[in-house]
This record gives structure tokens, C-alpha cells and sequence, in this order.
């Protein structure tokens, strides 16, 4: 750190740093328009002028750009210098020239950064009287709003959508005053991170389109902090609803999670919640019933004397999961996944606990400069990390820029002293993958030959490591590049997970990462789970689903109760048609109406992370608390609340509950303050103080004002009053502070801009490295395609394979047909005359008609189908399978 | 001099009184004068019910923007908004307000929601006989306050009077 002087007053800087981000991280208000703490500085919009000054001397100074001067020691500046305060007046007169002024109909009104920088300038008069330039607005895709004539040319939008996100389809087209920011024709935005488009751009340029369906202030929205459940990653997000319709979810900063971005489907899953499916009422064999109806009927089975079994669920929180398992006793509490993924699952909790490898977060994987993937497309099956994983790449070109002595943060000479170098990224994938386009090599292969060259790279790496039999010159020689790639590196980093539906993958990258660390490496393992909570029902512990089927038989009048979890996702139809049958009584909580709550006795409505609070346990290890967002006026409750049945009055009582029985997740209780936790002893308000309507919202039902809910879980409320200063981070309701009503107050609670929130990063991390163990000698042997069968694998898709998301109305337009998809050689033989072919899938004895896609990059002897979109969802998979044109 | 002034000052004051002694005396007869408001009398800028206008197409003005909602001190407007459309279109922007509600039970007639509208939507009416017996009566809706659709004119088309 060093002293600069800022208006005569002597401040701490990092010196590594700009002025502007000086300035923010010292609370001062400067505006800017095209810096962002994520993405550096350009120096294009001349918005952060400041004057600076030679020495304690001179006093006439000059203008410099603050984001594009280092904050070096002694540096002395003015931000009240009057030509300095003149010169950010005239930015903004003239940006303003041709902005249309729109601000009553503009979504971005009232989190606008434009907005706060015009008033924070003091421009409030325009005095150009010439016609304003307009453009053409674009379609592009049901995420993102265009609306051209707002645009202030900062280049936001370009340079995250094309540096930082790495897609190109979104440019800047024209000259001078005529600068268009769009695509080069109407359609879908490529990326799967063009929601951000909507935080990225300072104004109402591009602005959420779900959200116009049902427009609402920012300020009139109860807001409470949130976790993302459509992955493993736990991004941490911020809910907002007005009415009893959940509005919208915008990104809610976590320095070591998701930082300042997310992706798509955790930014538009959201609207499951408000979706036609919902369960909203309790149902006794399929009629609406009363909540005190369905607990007379739900107490009724429970002391009904038959044996309850409880089947659990990867997507329900910690709570809700425990609450069954103390209800039908652990002995009787299964996974409610197939056997296959609950052996995945453990045994990637098993590696991270028992490993010597640190269990990456998302800012790990940003800042790892070497990256091995092994059977995973990242961008498909755990989104936010993809868009880490790019920035990753740009690690080892920092070496040459801090050689060259240029500052980090200036954006466009890194990139230019960077060129094309890249941070070496190996993909070994069933397939093509989204983050080809910058891999060093790729890999394209069956599961088995994916996690023979996992083993092989660790035995490159450390020749205890076990080597991998009858190893093919070609893949001898991969796998040498890769270990040196892997040991040349500072941070080197493995990323594997599920999506193969194979052990030998997950152990493979369990060597590697054990290979380097054992090496003297500082390695990191990221592992991706297969759902938002499958680590967290893997740490409470469950029996597999193989055992359930002995003990639904066993018992032939058993009460089976299903906890959110549609079985038919999870295991092949005819099982669970099979336990569903011997079970006497069916009891299923649940959210969507999904084939297993089709067929439930007393179906009970189950709170979405919106209207519950719960710890969800991410792929990091971390345990994080999501908080409910508006109490439902129907029936609709936490799960834990309908299982635990009066014995717990609070969030708290079941999180120290669970402390006592379970002590591996006795930290879990402090993921987040207690219910208790008071600041100056008020609550911390969900809305804004600018709430507006507060009496008239039930006028039309009664005149009286109905006082607020209570909120007995945690310790926000569901109104606008209470401690409106700065709260623990995991309680962080909303980002406001008075002049920064954008997302970009979020400047306001850091410790330093883009560092972690005062008051720490939220969530608490569960594993820890550990130095036994050993290596994996799992190795499988080669894949041998067969004749006439081909092996069926799953292949994830970011809309549509996670089952709630896929009831979003915006990605339910993005989501593919199902189909059938074989390597072009493989496929030759099903195509007529190049037409459209379906086929049929024909194995275990079930069948299914699929339309045929021809992939080039799918190995042959592989076949593909997407995850989760057809009716073989369930099936144990991979499988060989037989194909027949239908006829 | 004081004393000069003293007399001047009130003499000033009288002769405003004795004019108005002889000026012919003004009594409201309301609730039984002539015409609609029966003989109540309003200066221009009196505060009474609101109106919510249209425009010279008959389109409403409101274009949901909360803006009178945020300003309200008394939190008394509801507001729901949706999308205009190529078939339903009710205002001439994106949104119209599909809900406006006023609670009158609430409402102090500050006028700040008038003084916000950035479309000159919302405006104070000379209604005022708004007192009821019942509470429930005094939630208004949009259709209560909207302004009727003005009559239809025929369109003039050029050239048709030569």
C-alpha cells in the first residue's frame, strides 16, 4: 500500500492498482462509464477525469483519465478541482446529446448507472436543441431486450460479450456518431452468458425481457439473497419479487464464487417458480384439500403403524432432506438417485475430503493457469465455470505484461501483449464442447478412453501413479504434453464430473490432481456434481436406491415418501412403476407436477428457494443459505416444515439439530447468521425505502393495513423497515446506497472493488485438504465399438437438462427437440437421401423414436441423447443400444 | 409624519371595507345551485379526485412507469403493468397500467403523483364529494378515474373540401 494524496487528504492505494479504483475502494463517488472492476479499464468514455498534480507544489495540475493512471505513491489529485468537475459535466452533457430521455418507460429507470452518474455530475439541462440520432432495435433471443437509441458508445457490451465471454456475435458496427452495438441480423445471442448484458450495460440499452412481462421497479421489489439451484456451482443471486410473482433474479457478487457474472439459465430459470405446473394446494389422490387436511392426513400416515420410507433428494436443501430422514429414521432414508450417481457422488465427496487437493471455487479456476477437463462440457453442465475457465487462459500472458510492467488493469494493452497466447486448456469430452475454440488440444473419446488418459497424464506426472496398460503411442504422447503443460504451471487445475456416467473419469482426475500435488504442485480439483445439493446429501448420508426396492418389498403395505424428486428423472420407469405399486400409501412434496406426483397419495406443495429458506451444499464444498423472498398466500411450505411438523419453531432449530446428530456438518449452522442476529436491534428490510404502494397492495381485499409477515428463520424482514446499514454479506438483501441505485453499488460493499464483501465472503467451505490416501488402480480398458451397437450417452444441454429450469417460459424456447445423435460415418448408414431421419432406439427392452443429428465430433461407436429431454431420462446410462430407421 | 401615515394606513384598510360593504353579496348554493356541480365553484388548480387522461387518439396516457407511486406519501397506488401489444394496445408507449388503484381511504390529495407524471397521466379532477359511509367503496379503480374516449371525428382527408 502506499499514500496518495486525494484533494489534499493523505489515503491508503494499492499502488497495483488505477486512481479510480483507488477512489471507489476509498468510498469516494467518481463517475465512470466504460471501467468495470471485472473486465479493467479502456479509458474510452473520459468520464473518471480527475486532476493530478506534479508535486505538493504545483497547483495548476493537468486532466488525466483516473482508471487509466496508476495509483502510484505520493500521486496527488483533485476530484473537486472545478475544471475537473466541468470537464465530467461536459462528458455527460454530451452523452446525453442523443439519449432519448426515456426514463419513465425504460426498465433500466431506477437502476440505472446512467442515471446515477448524471445526477452524481450534476448535469440537468440539455442544451442541444438538434434532432437525436435513432437506430434500429434488434430481436435478440427471449433473453435480452435491445433498445439502441440508449446507447452512451461505453463498449461494455462488446468487450464482455467478445473478450470476456469469448463469443463473437455480437459487434460494434458504424463510425463516429453512429455507433451500433448489436448483431449483424436479427436472432438468438449465441452466448450462454448474454444475460449479463443486462447488469454490463450502464444503461437501458440491453435490459432483462423476462422481466418486462412483468415489470416492476427496482425499488418496489422484496428482494432477499439467494442461491442458484439450476447447477452444482451455487451462485449466488439476488430474488426479487412485488405481488406474489417472483420477478427476477439478478447476480449478487461473491468474490470467490460467481464474482459479477452468471450465467443464462441461472439468470432465467427463475420463472418455474410462477409457472402453470406449480403445485400451489395440497392434493389427496388428486382433489384439492385444506393445509390442515392434508397435516391431519400426512400425521395420519406417518402413525398409520406401516413402515416409512423416505426417499431424499439432490435438489432439496440440507434441511428439508434432514427433516425426512428424522422422520422415517436414517435406516430407512435412501438417496433417491440411481445407484450409479449416488456412487459418483460419494465418491467425488470422498476425493475432496480425503485428497490433497484443494477443492477449486470459481475464482480458483479463474486464476489456475493450466486447466485439464476431463469428460466434461463445462459449459453445459455447470455454466458459470466455463466463463471462469476463458479467463483462466489469460493467466500465463500476465507473466510477459508484468515483465513489460504494464499494469493489469489496462485492459487493452494485456490483451494486445497477449495476442493469441493462451494458458494451456486440455479437453478430453465425449464430444464437442462450447470451450474448444481456445483449447490447446482436444480429446474426443469414449468415457473409458477419456479416464485411460486421465491415468496415463498422472503417470507422466508421478511414475508411482499406476500406468495404464496397452497405451496407444498417439495417447502416450497426449498425455506427456498435458503433464508437462499441467507441471510447468503455478496453479494447475482438473475439472471433471458426471456427465460421462463414469467413476473411472472422476478417479482419473483424482490422480492427476494427487499426481501434482504430491509433486510439490499446489493443485486444484474441481469436481462437478450432478445437482445443486447432491454434495450436501451425500455429507448427511443415504442408503442407495437399490436397497429401497428390498424394503418397499419387505414391507408390502409401506408409506413411501418422496422428497422433491421426480423418481422417473432418476431411475428407469419400470422400477419406480414397480415401487410405486408395492408401496401402500405415497406421499410426495414437490414444487412442479412432475409423473411422480401424478401418482401420489397426498401430494404436498413445497416451497421453491424462493418461498423457503435452506443450505444447499456446492460443488466447491461450500454451504450457503438461500432466504425466502415472500411468504405464498396458499398452502405452499418449506418441506422441512411440512416433515418436521411443529417440532422445530425455527430455520435455526433445525440447522442445530442437524449440528448435534450429524457433526460433519455441524459448521453448516454457519453459513449465515442466525435468526437472532439483529443490527442495533432491527431486522435488516427485504425492500427498499422507496417501496412504494405498501397500504393499497390488499385494498382491494380488506382497507386495513395487514401488518408484515413475520419472519421467524432468519433475521430479515419482510418489510421496509429495520437497519438499513450495511449488513453480514450473506444477508446482503439488495445493493443500494444513496447515489447508487444500479447493480454497480455493490462498489459501496466491498472491502476493496472487487474483492470479497465486508463482512466476508458468504457461505462456509466443508472440505478441507488431507494428505492420506492414495492412488486410484481402477483403469478400465480401451472402448471397442461394436458392430450394429452403439453406446448411449447422455449429452448435457444448458436449457433443458435441469429439470426446473426447463419450465422457464424464455428458456422453454431454447430448449432442443429430442434426438438421436451418431458420429457422420456411424450416421450414413440411417440417412435417406440426406433427408431428416428418425430412428429408433431400441434397448434394455424399451424403445424410443428420436429425430436423427448427425455430430462430427462425436467419437464413432458413441451415441448421443440429450440429457433430461426425452422419456429414456431415467435409464441408467451409458448403454449399448440397437438403432433402426422408424419406418 | 407618524401620525399622517397612521391615518392614511387606515383609511386605506376602511375603504376596502365599506367597497365591499356596498358590493352585492356572494352565497354559494351549493348542494342546490344550477348546473353539474350544483353550484360548487373551483379555482383551476383545486386538488379533487384524479383524472387519469387520454390522449388526442384516445389511447390512455399511463404508461406504468410508478413514477406516482414511488412519489405517493401515503403508499396509497397500485399499479400492475403489462405489454402493450399489436392487438391490444391501451397506451401509446410499451406499457399501460393494466391495475390502477387509488385508495381514497389514504389518499391526503398532495398532488405529488400529478407533479411526477412524466406523461401528464394523472391529474387532479374537481371531483369531491368522495366521503362514504363505507371504506370499501373508496378503493377506486382505473376504470372509476380514466377519462372518457373522446368523440370519434371524422378523419379529414386532403384535398376534400376543393
Amino acid at each position: 500500500m502506499g499514500t496518495i494524496y486525494i484533494d489534499g487528504k493523505a489515503s491508503e492505494a494499492d499502488p497495483k492498482q488505477n486512481l479510480l479504483h483507488a477512489c471507489l475502494s476509498l468510498g469516494l463517488n467518481l463517475p465512470y462509464f466504460c471501467w468495470h472492476p471485472a473486465m479493467g479499464s479502456v479509458g474510452a468514455c473520459r468520464q473518471c477525469a480527475v486532476k493530478q498534480f506534479k508535486d505538493a507544489q504545483d497547483t495548476r495540475g493537468r486532466l488525466v483519465m483516473a482508471c487509466m493512471t496508476p495509483a502510484a505513491p505520493d500521486t496527488r489529485i483533485s476530484l473537486q478541482d472545478p475544471e475537473a468537475v466541468a470537464f465530467r459535466a461536459g462528458i455527460i452533457e454530451g452523452m446525453m446529446l442523443n439519449h432519448p430521455h426515456d426514463c419513465p418507460v425504460c426498465d433500466e429507470g431506477g437502476e440505472c448507472h446512467l442515471q446515477d452518474m448524471t445526477v452524481m455530475t450534476g448535469h440537468d439541462y440539455r442544451r442541444s436543441r438538434f434532432p437525436k440520432r435513432t437506430f434500429h432495435d434488434q430481436y435478440l433471443g427471449p433473453f435480452v431486450y435491445h433498445q439502441m437509441n440508449r446507447c452512451i458508445q461505453c463498449y461494455r457490451c462488446v468487450r464482455f460479450y467478445r473478450n470476456y465471454a469469448g463469443e463473437d456475435d455480437l459487434n460494434a458496427f458504424g463510425i463516429s456518431n453512429e455507433v451500433f452495438f448489436g448483431r449483424e441480423q436479427d436472432g438468438v445471442l449465441k452466448s450462454e452468458f448474454a444475460g449479463n448484458l443486462v447488469e454490463v450495460c450502464p444503461t437501458g440499452v440491453f435490459t432483462d425481457r423476462t422481466l418486462r412481462r412483468h415489470y416492476t421497479r427496482k425499488w418496489d421489489l422484496r428482494m432477499a439473497p439467494s442461491i442458484c439451484g439450476h447447477c452444482s456451482l451455487g451462485c449466488n443471486t439476488t430474488m426479487g419479487e412485488r405481488y406474489g410473482l417472483l420477478r427476477r433474479v439478478v447476480n449478487r457478487f461473491n468474490s470467490e464464487v460467481n464474482g459479477y457474472f452468471l450465467c443464462d439459465r441461472g439468470r432465467y430459470g427463475y420463472e418455474f417458480v410462477n409457472s402453470e405446473q406449480r403445485i400451489r394446494a395440497a392434493q389427496i389422490n388428486g382433489a384439492p384439500t385444506s393445509v390442515t387436511e392434508a397435516k391431519r392426513r400426512l400425521s395420519s400416515l406417518v402413525a398409520g403403524g406401516q413402515q416409512l420410507i423416505g426417499i431424499g433428494s439432490p435438489r432439496a436443501s440440507i434441511e428439508s432432506n434432514y427433516a425426512l430422514r428424522r422422520l422415517v429414521g436414517k435406516d430407512r432414508f435412501f438417496c433417491g438417485v440411481s445407484d450409479g450417481e449416488w456412487e459418483r457422488t460419494r465418491a467425488m465427496v470422498e476425493i475432496l475430503q480425503a485428497g490433497p487437493a484443494r477443492s477449486a471455487s470459481l475464482r480458483d479456476v479463474e486464476l489456475s493457469d493450466a486447466v485439464l477437463i476431463l469428460g466434461e462440457d463445462v459449459t453445459n453442465s455447470a455454466p458459470r465455470m466455463a466463463l471462469s475457465v476463458r479467463q483462466s487462459l489469460r493467466q500465463q500472458s500476465f507473466e510477459t505484461t508484468q515483465k513489460l510492467r504494464v499494469p493489469l488493469w489496462m485492459d487493452d494493452a494485456v490483451r494486445e501483449i497477449a495476442q493469441a497466447k493462451r494458458s494451456p486448456l486440455f479437453i478430453a469430452a465425449a464430444g464437442a464442447t462450447r470451450l474448444d475454440d481456445v483449447a490447446t488440444a482436444t480429446y474426443k473419446a469414449a468415457p473409458e478412453d477419456i479416464a485411460r488418459l486421465g491415468f496415463a497424464v498422472a503417470h507422466e506426472i508421478d511414475a508411482k501413479a499406476p500406468e495404464v496398460p496397452d497405451l496407444s503411442g498417439e495417447m502416450r504422447e497426449l498425455a506427456a504434453t498435458i503433464a508437462t503443460a499441467l507441471t510447468g504451471a503455478k496453479h494447475p487445475l482438473v475439472i471433471a464430473g458426471p456427465s460421462c456416467r463414469s467413476i473411472s473419469v472422476i478417479e482419473s482426475a483424482a490422480n492427476v490432481a494427487r499426481a501434482l500435488c504430491d509433486n510439490g504442485h499446489s493443485a486444484a480439483l474441481s469436481l462437478i456434481a450432478p445437482a445443486c445439493n447432491s454434495f450436501g446429501l451425500a455429507l448427511l448420508g443415504a442408503r442407495p436406491m437399490s436397497e429401497a426396492l428390498a424394503a418397499v418389498q419387505d414391507h408390502g403395505d409401506a408409506t413411501l415418501i418422496v422428497l422433491e424428486n421426480d423418481l422417473y428423472r432418476q431411475l428407469p420407469a419400470k422400477l419406480v412403476d414397480g415401487y410405486l405399486a408395492k408401496a401402500a400409501h405415497l406421499i410426495v412434496l414437490d414444487q412442479l407436477g412432475n409423473g411422480t406426483t401424478a401418482k401420489a397419495e397426498l401430494l404436498l406443495p413445497a416451497g421453491t428457494f424462493a418461498e423457503s429458506d435452506g443450505t444447499l451444499v456446492s460443488n466447491e464444498g461450500r454451504a450457503q443459505r438461500f432466504f425466502q423472498v415472500f411468504v405464498p398466500e396458499d398452502g405452499i411450505k418449506e418441506s422441512w416444515r411440512w416433515l418436521g411438523d411443529q417440532s422445530w419453531s425455527s430455520l435455526d432449530d433445525v440447522l442445530s439439530e442437524i449440528g448435534t446428530e450429524i457433526p460433519r456438518l455441524a459448521s453448516v449452522i454457519g453459513a449465515a447468521p442466525l435468526s437472532s442476529f439483529r443490527i442495533a436491534g432491527a431486522k435488516i428490510p427485504r425492500e427498499p425505502h422507496r417501496y412504494s404502494g405498501r397500504t393499497s397492495i390488499t385494498a382491494n381485499i380488506s382497507v386495513v393495513e395487514p401488518k408484515p409477515p413475520d419472519d421467524p428463520d432468519s433475521s430479515l424482514s419482510y418489510s421496509m423497515e429495520g437497519a438499513s446499514i450495511q449488513p453480514p454479506a450473506a444477508l446482503q438483501p439488495f445493493f443500494w446506497a444513496p447515489g447508487w441505485n444500479s447493480i454497480q453499488a455493490v462498489n459501496k460493499f466491498q472491502s476493496e472493488i472487487g474483492e470479497a464483501l465486508r463482512g466476508g465472503v458468504p457461505g462456509v467451505r466443508l472440505f478441507e485438504t488431507s494428505t492420506g490416501g492414495g492412488y486410484f488402480d481402477g483403469i478400465p480398458n480401451p472402448f471397442t465399438r461394436r458392430t450394429q451397437e452403439w453406446l448411449l450417452l447422455p449429452i448435457e444441454h444448458i436449457f433443458g437438462s435441469e429439470e426446473l429450469s426447463a419450465h422457464a417460459s424464455s428458456i422453454a424456447e431454447l430448449v432442443t427437440e429430442p434426438y438421436l445423435a451418431l458420429n457422420p460415418a456411424d450416421a450414413a448408414g440411417f440417412l435417406a437421401e440426406g433427408k431428416p431421419t428418425v430412428v429408433e432406439v431400441a434397448f434394455g427392452g424399451l424403445k424410443q423414436r428420436v429425430p436423427l443429428k448427425v455430430l462430427a465430433e462425436l467419437p464413432s461407436g458413441l451415441a448421443g441423447i440429450p440429457a433430461g429431454l426425452t422419456a429414456l431420462c431415467g435409464e441408467e446410462l451409458p448403454a449399448w443400444c440397437r438403432i433402426e430407421r422408424a419406418s | 409624519m407618524s401620525i399622517v401615515e397612521n391615518i392614511a394606513g387606515l383609511a386605506k384598510g376602511m375603504g376596502v371595507t365599506l367597497r365591499e360593504m356596498v358590493q352585492p353579496t356572494e352565497v354559494e348554493n351549493y348542494p342546490d345551485g344550477p348546473g353539474p356541480e350544483r353550484g360548487a365553484h373551483f379555482q383551476d388548480r383545486f386538488r379533487g379526485a384524479h383524472v387519469l387522461q387520454r390522449d388526442e387518439n384516445g389511447l390512455e396516457k399511463c404508461v406504468a412507469c410508478f413514477l406516482c407511486a414511488a412519489a405517493c406519501p401515503a403508499n396509497c397506488i397500485y399499479i400492475e403493468a403489462a405489454e402493450n401489444t399489436a392487438e391490444v394496445r391501451i397506451s401509446s408507449s410499451e406499457r399501460y397500467a393494466k391495475v390502477y388503484n387509488i385508495d381514497y381511504n389514504r389518499c391526503i390529495f398532495c398532488g405529488y403523483c400529478v407533479e411526477a407524471c412524466p406523461t401528464d397521466a394523472i391529474t387532479h379532477g374537481h371531483g369531491f364529494e368522495l366521503a362514504s359511509l363505507d371504506a370499501t367503496t373508496m378503493i377506486y379503480r382505473k376504470e372509476d378515474m380514466l377519462a372518457p374516449l373522446p368523440e370519434k371525428k371524422l378523419p379529414e382527408t386532403a384535398g376534400a373540401t376543393v
